[in-house]
């Protein structure tokens, strides 16, 4: 934790007897000052996140027509066991899985497009541009999802007659899905990355321009490197979010019988707490969830620094 | 997926998202709010419900007397997060004196052990209820909720047009058959009505006509038969229709689907008794085009299932089961509350009297043909014996997964219904409850 961090400088530079009392002094205000954070990381995360290992290990056991009520029963990990064994929830990590191959590169690599376009120089009313594109996200998602699900619809949405196929038939709909979740995400990605680029130093870039390379060269061998190290937090940030997928497929699910109540992990989860009631089997579905976004996130960060080197 | 205001009605549960997230946020700021805004001397009720108009017949109550004083607050409808609300707060005893229950949701809320028995209490009134909703509050003989309305499937259909091309109201599902043919041929691009697969409560409906009941309890065992003839025959039946291309897919209450019942793509609806209200809202422009007739029936034996339907309970730890009681038997019977009702809804109360009361309030002038309230008094009078299971709202997201692939011919609607009988019984089973496979013996 970086609360931490300042207290060692000091006590480098002080030699002997009085620093330990103005160490002392110097942890108590900076723990007062960690306190607002200390206090809301443990009541809303850490408290929360003890509660679903505690609730992960139990279930409610009934008897007969069940009227008399459930029993708290231990069961080890058995609820692990049956989230691990259970084929809905191998189909909801399949589909995040494919949403991810379509949404990730194409949003990426969409937002990264629209950032060198803008930090180049051919790009005219950069502001309104990068507002145009922006905009989406701050729509909310629920709004976004509704926006697409009434074009989509076959009847009365134009985009079947535009295509030729149903956009939320079995085979459209994860790209579909994927579509709305670009839609939503490349404008953030894009100011990001602008930032980014924004920060690269001018004479690298005119060096290059110097040495005869052109704007593509420019954007190939110098911006991308120099940003790689936002691309991969960005990378880092879309997996687990496309893990972690659940408004799209949810607001699309009251349109199509296609998109199931279990789509994707988080809609096992919605659906084992909201809907079965068993809170015991939603605990270990998303404690099995966070352990696959953290690994992932691990691999990503671990290619990142590789490639950076 | 209700996506407008004007969709929702009275006793039916559907996903709302957008509800459904603001529930999420409110179940969480909710928790443990104790302060009483009750005048000295009355006795304090707390109720949750997302039942329309709630308000004001809390607002009329505490107007017309001065013992017990309800206060309301109003949660997220069924599945959109007023079920996992109110067994949360049973679990961390701290639910309100009185629960909203549907019919269809009253076994699964009892798993909690969180509802009073009220068969003494309730044992006066048995004559005057509804028997279809009588029986809905009494899963297994004990009384365990207290009856606000009803909710018979009717069939709903374009009147105008069917007379323009000589189309005969059909009345057995044969003669359906020959009807969706004849409107398909009329216009290619019409269909006489939707058949959603997303729709489990839908599909218990139309299956509930049939005879066969999903669920019985059998002394302490559930018999489970979702795969049982009459079912079976409901789903080869609708397959049938599905794959000759007769029936629209549609989801009900959607644009699509108000699109096509005002644009004459949809010549019909299997609807329920809160439909009435729905059309006259989602459609207004239709006035004088459709007409309300009891659904068509299996070779002439008269039935219909039911879509809904809303009861209330009281809970198992409330402080002041009695005063519930007063407010409950008030608001379910007291002839003040379907003319109040009726000011904003077209109200189908389980309690006869009341509903005579709600027939004499309907304004009318939007149906045409038979009167409305006679026809949805005739449907109520032929509903056939069904009980809820405990894991009926459960159900319903299974068979809208199961049902996801006939559309592309991925499966059956019977071979689906055999999976989700497999998929019930290993649930419950699992659960801990006893079940027995099968036909009620």
């Amino acid at each position: 934790m970086s609360v931490l961090a300042p207290e060692r400088a000091p006590v480098l530079d002080e030699p002997s007897a009085a620093p330990v009392t103005r160490t002392r002094k110097k942890d108590f205000a900076g723990l007062v000052l960690a306190m607002p954070f200390l206090v809301l990381l443990v009541s809303t995360v850490l408290v929360p996140v003890l509660y679903a290992l505690y609730l992960s290990l139990f279930t409610e056991r009934l008897q007969g027509l069940g009227f008399s009520g459930p029993q708290h029963v231990f069961v080890w990990l058995g609820n692990y066991v049956s989230v691990i064994a259970d084929k809905a929830f191998h189909a909801g990590l399949g589909n995040v899985a494919l949403f991810a191959l379509v949404h990730i590169p194409s949003m990426l690599i969409g937002a990264l497009i629209l950032a060198l376009l803008l930090d180049s120089a051919v790009v005219r009313l950069r502001r309104m541009w990068s507002l145009a594109v922006f905009v989406p996200y701050a729509v909310p998602v629920v709004i976004g999802g509704l926006i697409w699900a009434y074009l989509y619809s076959p009847t009365i949405g134009p985009i079947k007659n535009l295509l030729g196929f149903d956009p939320l038939s079995d085979s459209a709909v994860l790209p579909s899905i994927a579509n709305i979740a670009t839609w939503q995400w490349v404008g953030y990605n894009m100011i990001i990355f602008y930032t980014a680029l924004q920060a690269v130093p001018r004479e690298i870039v005119e060096a290059a321009r110097a040495d005869g390379a052109g704007g593509f060269r420019t954007a190939w061998s110098i911006k991308i490197p120099v940003i790689r190290p936002t691309i991969f937090v960005a990378v880092v940030f879309t997996v687990i979010g496309s893990l972690q997928v659940f408004t799209e497929p949810m607001v699309l699910r009251g349109f199509t019988g296609t998109v199931t109540s279990t789509w994707s992990p988080s809609m096992y989860v919605y659906e084992a707490a909201f809907v079965a009631g068993d809170n015991g089997r939603a605990a270990a579905a998303s404690v099995l969830l966070a352990v696959i976004c953290a690994v992932l996130s691990a691999v990503v960060m671990r290619f990142s620094t590789r490639r950076s080197r | 997926m209700e996506l407008s205001p004007a969709l929702r009605d009275p006793g039916v549960s559907r996903r709302g998202f957008l509800r459904a997230t603001a529930a999420l946020g409110a179940a969480g700021l909710v928790g443990g709010c104790t302060a009483t805004a009750a005048p000295p001397g009355a006795t304090p009720v707390t109720i949750w419900s997302w039942l329309t108009g709630m308000d004001k017949y809390v607002a009329a109550f505490n107007a017309a007397q001065k013992d017990v004083f309800v206060e309301l607050r109003v949660i997220a409808a069924g599945l959109s997060g007023g079920y996992a609300q109110q067994t949360n707060a049973i679990r961390a005893h701290n639910a309100p004196d009185v629960l909203h229950v549907e019919y269809q949701g009253l076994p699964q809320i009892l798993l909690t052990g969180g509802l009073r028995d009220l068969t003494a209490d309730m044992a006066d009134l048995e004559s005057q209820y509804s028997p279809a909703a009588w029986r809905g509050v009494r899963p297994d003989g004990r009384t365990w909720g207290v009856p606000m309305d009803i909710a018979p499937m009717v069939f709903y259909y374009r009147k105008d047009l069917f007379d323009q091309h000589g189309i005969a109201l059909p009345r057995t599902w044969d003669e359906f058959r020959t009807a969706a043919a004849a409107v398909k041929q009329v216009d290619p691009q019409a269909r006489i009505c939707s058949f959603p697969l997303n729709d489990g409560s839908f599909f218990a409906g139309m299956s509930w006509q049939a005879g066969d009941p999903w669920w019985t309890a059998e002394g302490d065992t559930w018999a489970v038969d979702i795969a049982g003839e009459g079912t079976v025959r409901t789903g080869s039946f609708w397959q049938s229709m599905i794959t000759e291309n007769l029936v629209a897919g549609v989801v009900h209450g959607t644009q699509d689907w108000i699109a096509g019942m005002h644009d004459g793509k949809l010549w019909g609806l299997l609807g329920a008794s809160w439909s009435v209200g729905t059309l006259g809202r989602s459609i207004p422009k239709d006035t004088g085009r459709w007409a309300v007739a009891t659904m068509p029936t299996w070779n002439g034996k008269a039935a219909n299932g039911v879509q809904g339907g809303t009861a209330f309970g009281i809970s198992a730890e409330s402080k002041a089961p009695e005063a519930a009681m007063t407010f409950l038997r008030w608001l379910s019977t007291n002839p003040e509350v379907p003319k109040i009702g009726s000011t904003f809804t077209t109200p189908f109360p389980a309690h006869l009297p009341n509903r005579a009361i709600a027939r004499q309030a309907y304004k009318g002038g939007y149906f045409i043909g038979d009167p409305v309230y006679d026809v949805l008094d005739e449907a109520a009078k032929r509903v056939p014996d069904w009980t809820w299971g405990p894991n009926a709202l459960r159900l319903f997201s299974t068979i809208s997964d199961a049902f996801g692939p006939v559309r592309s011919g991925g499966t059956t609607l019977p071979d689906a219904l055999r999976k989700i009988q497999q998929h019930a019984v290993a649930d419950m089973r699992a659960k801990g409850l006893s079940v027995r496979e099968g036909k009620t013996a």
